[in-house]
């Protein structure tokens, strides 16, 4: 969820960005609540740093309201309980469980003969591979893991080896972006809204049915906005109020709603300097990276020039590759010698 | 390369004009007028094209210039050269309607491609396309051609602004290998680049900088409130200290006022005299009563009921102001048990709100640390600063090696020039690492401002036939447009005589006939081609 989190947007936007974090949220319980929803995972990371007091009194009055739903929550590696943290005293609603232990628990849900399997982060980081070494106790049927991290710094695990492990799902938390590692079995719910400008790509949160047939999920798209990196190719040709129009068509066709990081690649034309003034007209881009190249062909001015400063200049560079920082030289060495040549003359 | 035929066929003032030319050099003799310095721009537009300026530019550009006097949609012409052994002929149309350019190798007829365009690299994707003729011409552009092969006069009045011209030429000349390109201009026009990409990047630090202090005012201003937390929590910590501490105290001193009553501890608590206490006195008084013997009796036993009744009401007095005092004390207790309770109560409430604060002021600092991290946008431009700053070093490397190279090449031919068409009066000529030029008379150093007119053109010449030696494997004509108009009689005898002898082919333009008369009394051979009507 990473409720709390300040994500970047366009101008003057940000405030209004953590609260719609929250809204979402609330959208969410809302949705539990009209869908008759048993069971809600939250797989760490509830909250972006360490909750606040009341911040946990909110959520947990969000809980409260539901009538139908258990939730069960850990504690991820961004809201980790510190010793101070208010996790370890706070008293949830009775519909609400903390697996707050650093060592894998369990809670069963005898009515859904289910028990859930879980563990919180109380260090940020851990590299003990303790999701591996989980052993299921045969009181229920069906077992579902909680497990948050993955990486070699949060409690790393092998995919194949937690599939042999017998649970029937595994909900799993820390990366934001969503995704499964294993169809309807192991899946990255990803944050339920990006809360950063490079979480790109749609968020939502993922439903699953859990039946004696085995888990049938689907990914249900929930954000507010998208972050979307809007990379456009120029050509040679395209003036600065070409490329200016060009963003602004794409962004419209993309939703004015989404936020903008563009970027522009291909060539421009050397002399060409584009003015980006104005173009943010809905204020929903972030940044515009300009990685376009001066279309120098290199070969051919060196062949002209050979033996003059400018090839020569051209041949110290050798073969650098475009992404380079010498490649970036050779194009402003050579931009700079061609502009002002013949200024003399 | 080699120039063999001129055909104007429609071209300024000139229609169907031929011109051919041979080895040697070539004296092409003109009053005023009489076209040839359409001649000179013929040969370079049909070598690179003719560009056509824009809006205004257009009435006053070449192209207008030479637009043929008759039958402007006739605007054309032809030109034959020899390169590597082969004769190539080269047409050109430059009017606008049938633009046009093509190339034939007449030794193999071969058909070659023209790029029609004039140019200089800037458009260099385009020059993908097949260019035989700049093949040919072997990279040899406008530019370049106007600098160095083409030698007209200093353009300068004063001779201060001459030797600054020449200077500025030489040194770009030596820097570059190319007087085209502008090294000083290139430089200050990156170091522009990287001032104000600094000038950005500082910016983003700044920026983030002052996000960190509001942060930091921020979480400033909760420590302050945990500060004050802190000291009001001790305060009521000692208070509450303090208070239990003084009841402990006084429980104690009570009790010790107990241990002294021994017969508080059997009496009942209710009652103020024990009725045992009362049927003792009584029974000594009725025993005294009775067994005394008579006189005795009433000396003893009144004074017995008196000390009994005095006992009694002490008693009772005594109970009274006890009970009341313990009364007291007991309403005292209460109050102040009370005031403990509050006090405890708001430490806690304090300890809550201070722990809340913790967490703030902790995910303050966490959220420092996070902007301590990251940064992309300045790294970007982190980056493109070290571009420049790679480029403006590269730049300087690559020009000072050349420098070096070239100085030594150029000084020596340069000097071997200007000894022979000074008479060996300046025998050597050298450029210092600070791009300073200077001549030697008879071993003596002699600063460039000193000397006379003809000699800083002398210079000149030499220094541009040097230019096109190095910077080209490919032997060019040289154009010398009226350029001996201030040399002497001797020098240009030498000129000449040394021109002959280095078998280039050379086109020299002059409005006067002295060059003529020099060659035929020297015996110098030279072709002699008429602009005049004569």
């Amino acid at each position: 969820m990473h409720l709390g989190a300040e994500p970047d947007v366009g101008k003057n936007q940000r405030k209004t960005r953590a609260s719609e974090i929250w809204r979402t949220f609330e959208n969410l319980i809302t949705v539990c609540e009209e869908e008759k929803i048993d069971l809600l995972f939250i797989a760490g990371d509830l909250f972006h740093r360490q909750p606040l007091l009341r911040e946990l009194k909110e959520v947990d009055h969000l809980f409260g309201t539901l009538s139908k739903t258990r939730v069960v929550l850990i504690a991820g590696n961004h809201d980790y309980i510190k010793s101070n943290s208010y996790y370890r005293t706070f008293e949830w609603s009775p519909n609400v469980t903390m697996l707050d232990s650093d060592s894998v628990e369990y809670v069963e849900f005898e009515h859904l003969d289910t028990a859930v399997y879980g563990l919180s982060y109380h260090e940020r980081e851990n590299t003990e591979p303790v999701y591996e070494k989980i052993r299921i106790h045969d009181s229920c049927r069906h077992h579902i893991l909680l497990a948050h991290g993955g990486d070699e710094k949060h409690f790393p695990f092998r995919k194949a080896v937690m599939q042999q492990m017998g649970f029937d799902y595994i909900a799993l938390g820390h990366i934001h972006k969503p995704g499964a590692l294993i169809p309807d079995y192991m899946i990255y719910s990803g944050a339920l809204e990006p809360i950063d400008k490079n979480d790109i790509g749609k968020h939502g949160y993922v439903k699953g049915e859990l039946t004696n047939e085995g888990c049938r999920t689907t990914f249900v798209p929930f954000a507010k906005r998208e972050y979307i990196h809007l990379e456009l190719e120029i050509e040679e040709h395209m003036t600065g109020f070409e490329v200016r129009k060009k963003i602004q068509s794409e962004i419209e066709a993309n939703g004015t709603q989404n936020i903008y990081r563009v970027v522009l690649e291909g060539f421009k034309e050397p002399e060409i300097v584009f003015d980006f003034g104005g173009v943010d007209v809905y204020g929903n881009i972030t940044e515009i990276e300009d990685n376009t190249k001066p279309a120098y062909d290199f070969y051919h001015l060196l062949q002209k020039n050979r033996g003059n400063l400018l090839g020569k200049y051209i041949e110290s560079f050798g073969d650098a590759s475009p992404d380079t920082i010498e490649y970036d030289a050779l194009c402003e060495g050579v931009q700079a010698l061609m502009e002002t040549s013949g200024s003399r003359t | 390369m080699k120039l063999l035929e001129l055909n104007l066929k429609n071209f300024g003032k000139f229609h169907n004009k031929k011109l051919a030319f041979g080895d040697g050099i070539q004296l092409i003799y003109g009053e005023n007028e009489s076209g040839k310095s359409t001649i000179h721009t013929f040969i370079r537009s049909m070598l690179f094209g003719m560009e056509r300026g824009r809006g205004r530019a257009a009435g006053s550009d070449e192209f207008s210039k030479y637009e043929p006097w008759e039958n402007g949609n006739y605007y054309s012409g032809e030109m034959k050269i020899e390169c590597e052994e082969k004769v190539f002929c080269l047409q050109r149309n430059f009017d606008k309607y049938s633009k046009s350019a093509s190339l034939i190798c007449e030794t193999d007829g071969e058909v070659l491609s023209v790029h029609h365009q004039m140019t200089r690299g800037s458009k260099g994707r385009q020059d993908q396309e097949s260019d035989d003729l700049g093949i040919l011409l072997d990279g040899l552009t406008a530019a370049s051609y106007e600098n160095t092969l083409c030698i007209g006069q200093l353009l300068a009045g004063t001779n201060q602004e001459l030797s600054d011209e020449l200077k500025n030429y030489a040194m770009n000349y030596y820097v570059t290998g190319d007087s085209d390109i502008d090294f000083t201009s290139a430089k200050e026009s990156l170091l522009q680049k990287k001032k104000k990409l600094e000038k950005e990047s500082k910016g983003l630090l700044e920026e983030k900088q002052k996000k960190r202090e509001e942060i930091a005012h921020e979480s400033s201003y909760i420590w302050r409130d945990m500060m004050h937390m802190d000291a009001e929590i001790d305060s009521l910590k000692k208070e509450y200290q303090r208070m239990e501490e003084k009841e402990s105290d006084q429980d104690h001193a009570w009790q010790e006022v107990r241990k002294q009553r021994v017969t508080d501890m059997i009496r009942p608590k209710k009652w103020r005299i024990h009725p045992i206490e009362i049927i003792a006195i009584i029974l000594i008084d009725i025993l005294s009563f009775y067994f005394l013997p008579n006189p005795w009796k009433a000396y003893v036993t009144v004074p017995i009921v008196i000390a009994g009744i005095i006992y009694i009401w002490n008693r009772m007095k005594v109970s009274k102001a006890e009970a009341g005092k313990s009364a007291g004390k007991e309403d005292g207790s209460d109050e102040e048990e009370s005031s403990r309770e509050q006090i405890y109560w708001e430490y806690e409430k304090l300890l809550k709100m201070r722990m809340e604060k913790q967490i703030e002021y902790d995910n303050l600092q966490e959220k420092i640390r996070e902007l301590d991290e990251m940064n992309p946008d300045y790294l970007e431009t982190e980056r493109k600063v070290q571009a420049v700053a790679l480029a403006l070093n590269r730049l300087e490397e690559v020009s000072k090696s050349m420098q070096t190279q070239l100085a030594a090449k150029l000084n020596q031919r340069v000097s071997e020039i200007v000894s022979v068409i000074t008479d060996g009066k300046y025998d050597r000529l050298t450029v210092d690492e600070t791009l300073q030029m200077h001549i030697y008379h008879e071993g003596r150093m002699i600063s460039l401002n000193q000397v006379s007119r003809g000699t800083l053109e002398q210079i000149y010449f030499a220094l541009r036939i040097t230019a096109a030696e190095i910077l080209y494997q490919e032997e060019y004509p040289i154009i010398l447009d009226d350029t001996f108009a201030f040399y002497d009689e001797d020098r240009l005898r030498n000129t000449l005589r040394w021109l002959s002898d280095s078998g280039k082919q050379v086109l020299l333009f002059t409005c006067h006939k002295r060059e003529a008369q020099i060659m035929n009394e020297m015996g110098i051979p030279y072709d002699r081609i008429s602009l005049s009507n004569d």
